[in-house]
């Protein structure tokens, strides 16, 4: 019984614990939502973190991310075509290419792409940043620093995640193309018809909201999960481990609501 | 230690500078976000500051690169740039390992654009080396 | 010094931003263009007796190529499928008045919409015009036609056969003639004008001649029967029917069937009627007006057969 009632508990702490942070997640997202109407926050100073930010976060690794998506994009174009051909399925390969990898396998790849290379720094910056005081310091001083530290980092975040899935998924288009009817114009109507019809408002924005969404996720969620931090240096690496486990279930969770959406 | 409250701008060693941001970003979130100047005219002011203080050379040096003299001109650049009635020094010992402080101290205040009486915490232990 | 600083970010992050929106904006006009932002839409009406398979986004395929979809589909007042189907202006040149609408159903894949523009330089389809969608799985109608075909032409053959009463009749008009010395004989006399008499014989020449184009069609239905691929039917465009058409056509074979048994039974009185002409000057009018209908129900049915059957196209089908 007391087996029970001890499993219980602990079901009840992790629930209570689990609802906390995902409240703690909203109200940060609400706030800096509402910082986002303020007059005062679109500053030069502002504007120029949120340059730098999206400069760390997408530019920087362009030429990396740009390759990688290549590379992915290269070999599932491959498989499905073989496996097409096979089956004498041809006709579906170009749709199932564009519906594959430009609306599911590129954004969540980028996503966990941004998440491991920035999301880790992120968390980790604003851990440090809590444990060195330096968050207090500004405090003392009464600079907010939602407004230069953490906006820009989510502003940064959702623009990277969303221009960097779309070049990749630009690629992954002509690269179809060019694996279906190579380098001719022929296949062009064909190829335009299929897209105009994958591509309907719908899934466009759909597509557009679940990119910023995974943005906010791996921006968001680390910045959280650092101000979470106990003022110990040691507990940094685990803020940071937390924080990305956080953020992997965060992005796996909108990504199957996107398809259940779309799907079902 | 003391209290914090709106009168009392403090210069101590748990509040330290941003450490991603120079010396001159550092002072200058103050008049950007406090009292909404635009980018340049709150790096203008911060750079007058400093320039006060004799020290605008440091401008573009982030907290790791600097001594603990520059560190500790740019927290004390920062805390005036907060115009508050009191400035409080707590522990400058803790800050200024590498110079003989209390000089170093006099020496900032007596320069002719600063005005303003600044106090000092100290441990009492410490009071031999004050000149008064 | 902080402009200077972060000049190279400035410059990096507004190249980046400025290809990266070049690239999107490219990008979404081309999807414009795609989708048809810039160009009217073109609807198109299909006319079936069934929507079994077809559902809204089923496509319009020609040559293998998509060309627009199906948006809507509902009921008429008659109880007809009415299915509306959009592409884009570009691609209704392909649309002509001589195109036919198939449905096919693969066993893999979802249904699609067939259409066949066997003449290019046909004139080309109007917008919202409706055309009939054709089904390709003839092969259940097949044996369904030949039956009620077979079914007239027995009733047609009971009617020609040797001891037949339209032989009989002939035969009973031959010896009479013989006997007579006008040129229509008794028949002349019966009806009161050789312009009568000469009716009533061009009557029994059409049903004569009814009968063997009749059986020259059971003929070609015969061979079609035998061949059970049925896209090959398809492919020579023989097998082009909807069920629609098939309804109708049997339809008129009902009536035809019907209209050759009345005949049939007017016949079996015209001989009598020939062996006791005193009686009925009214009957043998009434023979005449009905085996003329009969003949021209029948002739109608020869046509729309025709017409329907691969040998020829009509895009002016009327709706079930």
């Amino acid at each position: 019984m007391n087996f029970l009632a001890a499993s219980i508990e602990s079901l009840g702490a992790r629930f209570v614990g689990w609802f906390g942070v995902g409240y703690g997640l909203f109200a940060f997202a609400g706030r800096a939502a509402l910082l986002l109407l303020d007059r005062s926050t679109w500053n030069r100073a502002t504007y120029d973190v949120v340059i730098k930010q999206v400069y760390f976060t997408a530019v920087q690794i362009l030429h990396v991310f740009l390759g990688y998506a290549l590379v992915i994009s290269w070999l599932l174009i491959t498989i499905i075509l073989s496996t097409a051909r096979e089956f004498g399925l041809t006709e579906f390969a170009t749709e199932m290419t564009i519906r594959v990898l430009v609306l599911e396998l590129l954004p969540f790849l980028t996503a966990l792409f941004i998440a491991l290379r920035s999301g880790s720094a992120i968390n980790t910056e604003v851990a440090l940043m809590r444990v060195n005081n330096e968050l207090d310091a500004l405090a003392h001083c009464k600079v907010p620093p939602m407004q230069f530290e953490f906006l820009p980092r989510l502003i940064g975040g959702v623009i990277s995640v969303v221009v960097l899935a779309a070049l990749a998924g630009l690629l992954a288009l002509l690269l179809a193309y060019l694996s279906i009817y190579g380098l001719t114009m022929a296949g062009f109507d064909a190829f335009t018809q299929t897209v105009a019809k994958i591509f309907d408002f719908r899934i466009v924005a759909g597509l557009v909201i679940k990119c910023a969404l995974f943005g906010l996720a791996v921006t968001l969620i680390p910045v959280v999960s650092g101000l979470e931090t106990p003022k110990k240096l040691f507990m940094v690496p685990v803020s940071v481990l937390r924080g990305m486990m956080r953020v992997f279930f965060a992005i796996v969770a909108i990504e199957v609501l996107s398809l259940a959406l779309k799907y079902i | 230690m003391v209290a914090q409250d709106d009168g009392v701008a403090r210069v101590a060693l748990e509040l330290p500078l941003r450490a991603n941001l120079t010396a001159v970003d550092n002072i200058a979130l103050i008049p950007l976000y406090q009292r909404h100047f635009d980018a340049a005219e709150s790096t203008r002011q911060a750079r007058a500051m400093l320039d006060a203080l004799g020290y605008g050379d440091i401008a573009a040096l982030r907290d790791p690169d600097m001594t603990p003299a520059q560190r500790f001109v740019t927290q004390l650049a920062r805390a005036l740039m907060l115009k508050r009635p009191r400035l409080i020094i707590d522990r400058p010992g803790a800050m200024l390992y590498d110079v003989p402080y209390p000089a170093f101290i006099a020496q900032l205040a007596a320069r002719p654009e600063i005005d303003g009486t600044w106090e000092i915490y100290d441990f009492d232990w410490n009071l031999a080396l004050y000149p008064q | 010094m902080n402009t200077v600083k972060s000049n190279p970010f400035h410059f990096k992050v507004g190249l980046f931003v400025a290809f990266s929106l070049l690239l999107l904006g490219a990008f979404l006009v081309y999807l414009l263009h795609a989708r048809g932002f810039f160009e009217d839409t073109y609807r198109l009406k299909l006319a079936a007796a069934t929507a079994d398979g077809v559902a809204p986004g089923v496509p319009l395929v020609f040559s293998g190529i998509e060309i627009g979809s199906v948006s809507a589909l509902g009921l008429n007042d008659n109880g007809g499928i009415v299915i509306n189907i959009e592409l884009l202006e570009r691609n209704a040149k392909w649309l002509k008045q001589s195109s036919t609408f198939t449905l096919d159903k693969p066993i893999v894949g979802g249904a699609k919409i067939r259409v066949d523009s066997p003449d290019l330089k046909a004139n080309p389809l109007p917008d919202n015009s409706t055309m009939l969608l054709l089904t390709s799985d003839i092969s259940k109608e097949i044996p369904v036609l030949v039956e009620r075909v077979k079914a007239i032409l027995a009733n047609v053959e009971h009617l020609t056969r040797k001891d037949g009463e339209i032989v009989a009749t002939l035969a009973n008009v031959q010896t009479v003639t013989g006997r007579m010395t006008g040129e229509y004989g008794v028949l002349e006399g019966v009806l009161g004008s050789p312009e009568k008499a000469q009716a009533l014989t061009d009557s029994l020449d059409k049903t004569r001649d009814l009968i063997t184009r009749l059986d020259g069609l059971a003929l070609k239905m015969d061979g079609m029967a035998a061949k059970t691929d049925t896209w090959l039917f398809a492919e020579d465009g023989m097998a082009a029917q909807t069920k629609a058409s098939m309804i109708q056509v049997r339809a008129m074979l009902d009536d035809a069937q019907s209209s050759l048994k009345k005949a049939d039974a007017l016949m079996a009185n015209a001989v009598e009627i020939s062996s006791d002409v005193k009686e009925g000057t009214q009957d043998i009018a009434r023979l005449r007006a009905e085996i003329d209908e009969a003949v021209r129900r029948a002739n109608a049915l020869v046509n729309e057969i025709n017409k329907k059957w691969p040998f020829a196209r009509d895009p002016e089908v009327k709706l079930p």
